[in-house]
Formats: structure tokens, sequence, C-alpha cells
């Protein structure tokens, strides 16, 4: 063997481990896979050896042949897959039944595989970027089975009649529905969606559209907003039921939109039956449904709102418009009460005491409380009845919640200073004819004023009730002095002085008192005087009462309690039987007006006539005559005659209020414009308004005409300048 | 030359009876002069009755608005009078010492008033002037009518037309003061007549306007 043959170099060759060159081997093995494959679907799994398969498995990966091994998986199963999908579309009445059982068999049936093939799955898979084993096979019965157009159609259809029948009231077979809708989640959202859920959504949609349509025409508004409420909770159910959680915003969207928000409009305004009548009825439980409902809807509850708002304005507005209601100010009030209560209640009750709605009850009780201007005085007047008689029946913490809510209604008023007045005049009265049912309610009134106003409002008010109490230990003091001493056989007198300033002002009017009379003013006068140097008396006969004893024809003795002018009168009669009207004017000096009324109460009032009159008409002339009735009656001993007066106030007095407040305003307006321009310095005019309307607003709302011609007289007075290079601007002058 | 004139105003001073140089009473002899032509013989001033025949010689009527203009110019304190100090203010500034020049100086007048910065001076110089009384601040309608027409009846006639005519067809306002007066020529300047289209009531327009404003344009339609 050796020679002269050529040397052979030395090579090192790399291992080449072919441990078996069998080109069969490949096949081989796969057979035994495929086998086992085809075994599985067959429901033959019991059969196979576990340990052998994954060896096998293992070995095509690692001998290189992993790549066949995959496209076999893949031709095997779809080769299955075809076949169960025959299956599925030959089925007849239990389409889904079937669909469902081949889905299970096929997804067992893929979990064995992925066991199998593990190794693959773990190794040849990723490295070569294909789809893991177990999502293959999902993949697979999706665009075979799923996306096979004839069970696709079907599996849509038959699902949404299932759905159909159950809201149509039958019982469906849940648990199904459950797995098949379960099955379309686990192929992938977008695939539940496509396939199943937007169809369901649309054929929903038209669903209730109909039966909207359907029953707006038939039901009253409550029932069909229980019908919507029911719906509603049927679809939140099922979806909980047999459909993906994240399905359920979405229906229950479409059916707010096709029950509720398209026909809105229709349910609120709906005769008889809608919004207003439930607000009128106190529906509080439908109420609560339709806002419950309209909730869901955009702008639901503004509609629901606005449409409240706008019925209480009406409301409101007829009720201080209408003249009947008009003549009584206490059940005006009353009705006032009434109504904002009710609709406490219902926000409270049926609106969850939504802020929104109350702020629309608040502006629209601010709305037409402000309609009628004679609104202060009537809260007044409703305060002054309270406080006279009472609340019926009520215990002094009622009182005091009536008051509460009266106070409410005060916070309404645009023009507070218009109260103020009237209250102070109803108060006077109420002190110096000692009319109130109890101090401490009055004294707790003014403390809720002063709460809501600001010490200024108020402190006029208690100067008043002050010049009560001290007028109290005057009277002491005159009774216990040399002056008051020795006055046995004088008319006792009881005098209350009143500090100017504090109680409202009034036209000074004396008239001529009788003799007995002035002696004793006079006496308290020089008592009064010499205690309190500098002051000035002057005697207001217009207030003040008095008790006459007087004897009859028959010898009757009565006592007659009546206003000091009245007194005036009746005591003529003590020097002559008969006067006449001229006569008893000059002899008292008691203006007209005045003097009319009181001559009426004295001779023209049943059972109050301890006077005559001719003639016997009911009105008063000048040229009539009176005499002493001598053939007085009555029953009681004590008779009250009081003057023929009208507690509210009679045009020209109104007018004249009105006056006063204009005039009071001013000044006020003219603080506040200064006010303003001291710390601005310079502003432009319509600052100037918004600023002063700011600051005057807690107590009425000022007219932009009037603070103009406010700021031009106090131009002229030199207070304020125009700019003189920019003239829209005023300028504070120093 | 002054120092002699000094020495001789200490001595003169007494005799011309005002604080004036020599010189200075020359500069203003001939001015005097025709003061005195005019002038009330015992009070040493032009008085109404001299004014009138001041017109006449300048061949203008006495209520015509240059005799205002020329009381503008004199710096006339009070209506109807003319003092020497005035005359000598104003005919200096005319550059007239003679009645032809004084009448020649009056077109020249005019049309220095017409300028708006004097013209601004003049009209409220007019206001002021008819304020007769010591504290008075207001003139009464009628005259503060009869005022606007002699003042701006030329430029704004429509306007003062229509103001006037407002004015006297109400009875909320019974005087003017000097505010709304200077606020009315504001309005003439600003406000396009009789359109009024930028007119905002808000803005700061003296009441009176914006009343006058209203009347306008419900009395149109």
């Amino acid at each position: 063997m050796s020679g002269q043959s050529k040397k052979k170099p030395f090579k090192i060759e790399a291992y080449k481990h072919r441990v078996e060159v069998d080109p069969k081997y490949a096949d081989r093995t796969w057979a035994v896979i495929e086998h086992a494959i085809n075994e599985i679907y067959n429901h033959n799994a019991s059969g196979l050896s576990f340990e052998e398969l994954y060896r096998n498995a293992y070995n095509m990966v690692l001998y290189k042949f992993g790549e066949r091994q995959y496209n076999g998986l893949v031709s095997t199963v779809t080769r299955h897959l075809r076949d169960m999908g025959k299956a599925i579309e030959s089925a007849q009445g239990s389409f889904l039944d079937e669909l469902n059982r081949k889905w299970s068999d096929h997804t067992k049936s893929m979990q064995m595989i992925r066991d199998v093939l593990m190794y693959m799955d773990r190794t040849y898979i990723p490295t070569n970027h294909k789809t893991p084993v177990y999502e293959l096979g999902l993949n697979l019965w999706r665009d075979h089975i799923i996306h096979s157009a004839k069970i696709q159609t079907r599996l849509v259809d038959m699902l949404l009649e299932q759905i159909h029948r159950e809201r149509m009231g039958e019982v469906i077979n849940r648990g199904l529905m459950r797995s098949v809708t379960k099955m379309l989640t686990e192929l992938g959202s977008s695939v539940y969606q496509e396939v199943f859920e937007k169809s369901f959504l649309d054929v929903s949609a038209s669903f209730y559209s109909g039966e909207s349509q359907q029953y707006i025409e038939v039901y009253n508004c409550s029932n069909y907003l229980r019908m919507a409420e029911k719906r509603i909770n049927e679809e939140v159910e099922r979806v909980s039921h047999y459909l993906d959680s994240k399905t359920e915003p979405k229906i229950t969207a479409v059916v707010e939109k096709e029950l509720v928000e398209t026909h809105m409009h229709r349910l609120v305004h709906m005769e008889n039956s809608g919004l207003i009548p439930m607000l009128v009825s106190n529906m509080y439980e439908d109420l609560n449904c339709m806002y419950n409902l309209f909730k869901r809807v955009p702008s639901g509850l503004n509609l629901i709102k606005d449409v409240m708002a706008s019925h209480l304005k009406e409301t409101g507005k007829q009720l201080v418009t209408d003249p009947d209601r008009l003549k009584d100010p206490v059940d005006f009030i009353q009705r006032l009460l009434d109504m904002r209560e009710k609709y406490n209640e219902i926000i409270t009750k049926s609106f969850h005491n939504d802020k929104a709605f109350q702020n629309a009850l608040n502006a629209s009780f601010e709305y037409f409380i402000n309609i009628n201007n004679r609104s202060p005085e009537f809260i007044s007047l409703f305060v002054d009845d309270a406080l006279r008689k009472g609340v019926k029946g009520a215990s002094d913490d009622d009182v005091d919640q009536v008051l509460d809510r009266v106070l409410v209604l005060f916070r309404y008023l645009q023009e507070k200073d218009v109260f103020e007045k009237y209250y102070k005049q109803h108060l006077a009265k109420r002190l110096l004819s000692a009319k109130s049912v109890s101090e401490e309610a009055e004294r707790g009134m003014i403390l809720k004023l002063k709460t809501e106003c600001g010490y200024q409002f108020t402190s006029k008010l208690e100067g008043m009730f002050n010049d009560i109490k001290t007028s109290q230990d005057t009277m002491l003091g005159f009774y216990n002095s040399p002056y008051g001493n020795d006055m046995a056989d004088m008319p006792a007198i009881t005098v209350q002085i009143l500090t100017t300033g504090s109680w409202p002002t009034q036209n000074i009017n004396t008239c001529i008192l009788p003799a007995e009379i002035v002696i004793v003013c006079e006496k308290f006068k020089a008592y009064y005087l010499g205690t309190h140097n500098g002051r000035r008396l002057t005697w207001q006969t217009n207030m003040g009462h008095a008790d006459l004893k007087a004897t009859f024809g028959k010898g009757q003795k009565h006592e007659l309690n009546v206003s000091t002018y009245q007194m005036c009168v009746l005591m003529l009669f003590n020097s002559a039987d008969r006067l006449t009207y001229r006569e008893i004017e000059q002899a008292t000096d008691i203006p007209g007006p005045d003097l009319k009324r009181c001559l009426q109460s004295l001779a023209c009032v049943r059972g109050k006539n301890v006077l005559r009159k001719e003639p016997m008409s009911r009105d008063i002339s000048e040229d009539d005559a009176f005499l002493f009735n001598d053939k007085f009656t009555s029953k009681l001993v004590k008779v009250k005659i009081g003057t023929v007066v009208a507690q509210k106030e009679t045009e020209p007095e109104k007018m004249e209020t009105r006056q006063r407040v204009e005039e009071d305003r001013k000044p006020q307006i003219e603080a506040a414009i200064v006010r303003v321009m001291k710390s601005r310095r310079v502003l432009d005019h319509n600052s100037i308004v918004t600023e002063v309307t700011n600051q005057l607003q807690a107590r009425f709302l000022p007219n932009p005409v009037v603070i103009k011609k406010r700021i031009e007289s106090l131009i002229e007075r030199e207070f304020l300048e125009r700019d003189k290079a920019d003239r829209r601007l005023y300028r504070y002058m120093a | 030359m002054r120092r002699s004139s000094n020495r001789k105003s200490s001595s003169a001073s007494a005799a011309a009876g005002s604080g004036s140089t020599k010189a200075a009473s020359k500069e203003f002899e001939k001015i005097d002069h025709l003061f005195n032509v005019y002038a009330d013989k015992s009070s040493a001033i032009i008085d109404p009755e001299g004014i009138e025949q001041l017109c006449s010689s300048l061949e203008v009527d006495y209520t015509d608005v240059r005799i205002l203009m020329l009381a503008w110019k004199m710096k006339a304190q009070k209506q109807g009078f003319f003092t020497l100090e005035e005359w000598r203010t104003g005919l200096k500034a005319l550059r007239a010492d003679s009645m032809s020049k004084l009448k020649k100086a009056l077109p020249e007048l005019v049309k220095e008033v017409s300028r708006p910065t004097d013209f601004l001076d003049f009209y409220s110089y007019a206001f002021r002037y008819c304020l007769t009384e010591d504290k008075q601040k207001c003139i009464d309608i009628e005259s503060a009518c009869q005022l606007l027409s002699l003042v701006l009846g030329t430029q704004f006639g429509p306007q003062v037309e229509k103001f006037t005519e407002y004015l006297k067809s109400q009875s909320e306002y019974k005087v003017m003061n000097m505010d709304q007066w200077m606020g009315f020529y504001r309005f003439c300047n600003e406000i396009p007549f009789p359109s009024l289209e930028n007119y905002d009531s808000d803005l700061a327009w003296p009441l009176i306007l914006d009343n006058f404003v209203e009347w306008f344009r419900e009395n149109q339609n």
C-alpha cells in the first residue's frame, strides 16, 4: 500500500452525527404522530402512549424535521376541521348544540396535541416565529369553521334568534348561549365583535326602535317609563348571564337611545301623564323612575329640569298676578310656602336632592316672586299675622319653622329694603297695640333677619323694642314721682315714648284733646322733661287708644275701648246730645279722612254704634249730624270699637311708601358710587354700574338709569369728574 | 431808554391810574381812546348800551356770534360788560387799535375760533359767560337753546335743531349744566347724525343725551 502514492493531508472533519440517515425516518415518525392526532379527534386517545408520542415529536424537532411536523399538524387539523364543519353544517335542529360540542371536542383535542408537541412549541416555533400550537388550533377553527360562509351566517342568525325569543318572553338555553359566545371571545375580541356583537347591537337597535314606536302610542308616561326600566334591567342581566361583559355599556347605550332619548320630549310633554301632571299629583315614584332613566341619556336631566322650571315659573306667575289671590296677603304667602314645600319634597324624594334642580327651583321662585311688587309687603303681613295670632296649633318650634320657611321666601326678594319698611310699620303697630303673641317669637324673627342681612338691617327694629321696655320703666318712675302721685281722680295714663329715628316716620297730626286728658298729659310731660333735659315730646294722637266708661239710656254701663280720635269725638257728647260733622271737626281738629273713618266706625257698624247718624246712610258726608245712641246695647260689657281701616295699604299710601323707598335709595346709591370710586380712582361707566349693583344687591336692585343720574349729581357737586383724556372714564376727586 | 421810563413811570403812575409803563400806555393809547368812545363816563366800563353802540359801529348785530367771539378774545368775565383791561387784552391780541382795523380783524377771528382746539375753549367759555350769578352752575333751557343755535348752529345745524326741539318738548330738565353742555359738543363730534349708529347709552354719556337719543329714535318711526 505504500510506495510513491500521494500522501493525503490529515483532515479533521466536523462531527457529522447522523445517527440514522434513514430518509424514511421523518415519514415514519410523522405517521405515528399523525395517527395519534386522528385517534385523538376520534375520541380514541386512551390507547395512546403519551411518553412515546412526546419522544417522537421531540425527535422530529431534534432531527430538524420541525417544519415537516408543523406543516403536517396544520394539514391534519385542517382535515379534521373540514369534517367537523360538514357535520355542523348538516345539523338540523340543534345547530348551536352541534357547534358547541364540536368546539368542545376540538379544544380538548388541541390541548392534548399541544401537550404532545410541547417541545416543538417551546423551541422550533418561537425560533421560527410560527404560531404556537394551541393558538394555531384556534385560528384554524376560526378560519375554517367560523368564517365558513355557511356556518357564520347561520351561527349569527341562530344566536340572534334566541335572543329575540328571550326578549319576547320565552325561556332559552342560556348555558348554550354562554358557551358559544365564550367561544367567540376566546377566538379573539375582534372575532366576537365582528361576527356577533355588531349585528347584535344593530338588531337590538331596530328591535327597540320598533318597540318604542309601538308603546309610545299606547302607553301613558309612567307605564312607558317602567317598561323602559324593565328592558334596560333585562339587558344588563342578559349580558351578565351569557354575553361578554364589555357588551354591557354598548347594549345599554342602544336601549337608552331607542327607548328613552328618541322619545324624551314626547314623554315629558305627554298630555295628562307627562312630567307636569306627575309634578302636580306628587307622583314621587314615577318621577324618580323618570329621573333615573333620563340620567342615562345626554341632556335628559336638563330637559326635566327646564320643563319643571318653566312650569314653576308659569304657575308662580299666575299665582302672583291673580287679582283674587291678592285680596288676602296671608293666604297668598301661605300658597307660596306650600308650593315651595311641595317642590322641595319632590326634589328630595324623587330627584335625589340634585343641586341643579334645587337651583332651578330657587331661580324660578326668584323670578316670579319679584313680578309682583307687593310681595315684600305681603311677606311682612304674613309674618305680622303669625306674630299676632300665632300659627294655628303650633308650638314654639313650629312657629320657628314657619318663620324659617318665610325667610326662604324673603331671600328671593330683590327689593329687601321695601320689606324692611313694611316690617317696621307692622312691627310698630304690633308693639304699640301690644298685639304680639310672643315676645320670644318677635325677637327670634329679628335675630333671623339680623343673621340674614346684617346688623344695620335690624338695629332700628331693636331700638323699637328698647323703647317699649324703657317706657315701662318710665311709667313706674312717673307714678312714683310727685308728678304722678296724686292722680286719684284723674284718668290713668300710660305713655309709650318712641325715639324718632327708630320708628316709621309719621306725619305729625295733633288734634285737640279733651280737657281732662290734657291735664294728665301735661303732668307727664313735665315729669319727663324734668328728668330728660333737652328732649322734645310730641303727642302722636293718631296712634294710642283709650278705655271709656259709658252709661246708656236704660242705665247699662259698658266699657268702650276706642282709639284716641274716637275718644276725642265721644267726649264731646258729654256736653251735647247732638253735634254736626262740622262742629265735631272744629272741636277736635282731627284731619278729614281720619275723622270720617272714625265717625264711620262709631256710627255705622252694627253692634258698635254708640252714636247715631242723621241720615242713616253708610257713608259720612260733611252735612251729617251725630247723636248719642241711648238705645245702644251689647251682650259684652267691654266693647272694642276698632277703626274702619284696612290692614293693607290704600293706593295713595302705597304710592307714598314706594316714593319714600325710592328717596331712601338715592343716598345709598351715591354712597356706593363714592365707595367704589374712592378705591378705584378711575373707572368707566359700565364698571361702576356693575360694582354698585354688586354692593347693593343684598338690599335692592338699583336701576342703571338712576345710577347714572346719581353720578351726574355727584359730578355737579364736584365729587367726581370726567377724565380729561378719555371722556368715557370718571375720576374720583379727592 | 428803560431807566428813564422807569423813573417817569413812578410819577406817571399816579396820573395814569393804572400800573402800566409810559411806553405801555403809549402802546395802548389808541386802544384806550377807542375804549373811551364806548365806555360809560362814570363807571369807566363799557356797559350793555356801550356794547350796542360798538355793534352798530362794527356793523354787526349785537346778537351776532362774533360779539361773543370778541368777548372770548377779551376773556371778558361778565356778560354785557367790557372792562378796560379786557378791552386791552382783546384788541392787542387782534392787533387792532382803530375801528377799521377791528372790523377787518373780525373775519380773522372767526377763522381762528373755528380751529378745533380754540373752538373747544370758545364753546366752554360761551357757557360760563352766561352764568350771571356768583354761585350759578346752570343756565335755563330756553337760554341754553338760544346759545346752542348761536354757537353750534353753523357747524352742526341738524343736531342743534333736533336737540333744541327735544329740550323744548320735555319737562324733566329745567336747566342745563356744564357737563351736559360739553357732552353735547362731544356728541356732535363723535356720533354720526342722523343715524346715531354707534351711540351706546351704557357708556358715560350724560343722561340728558340718552333721553334725547331715545326721543329722537321714537319720533323717527
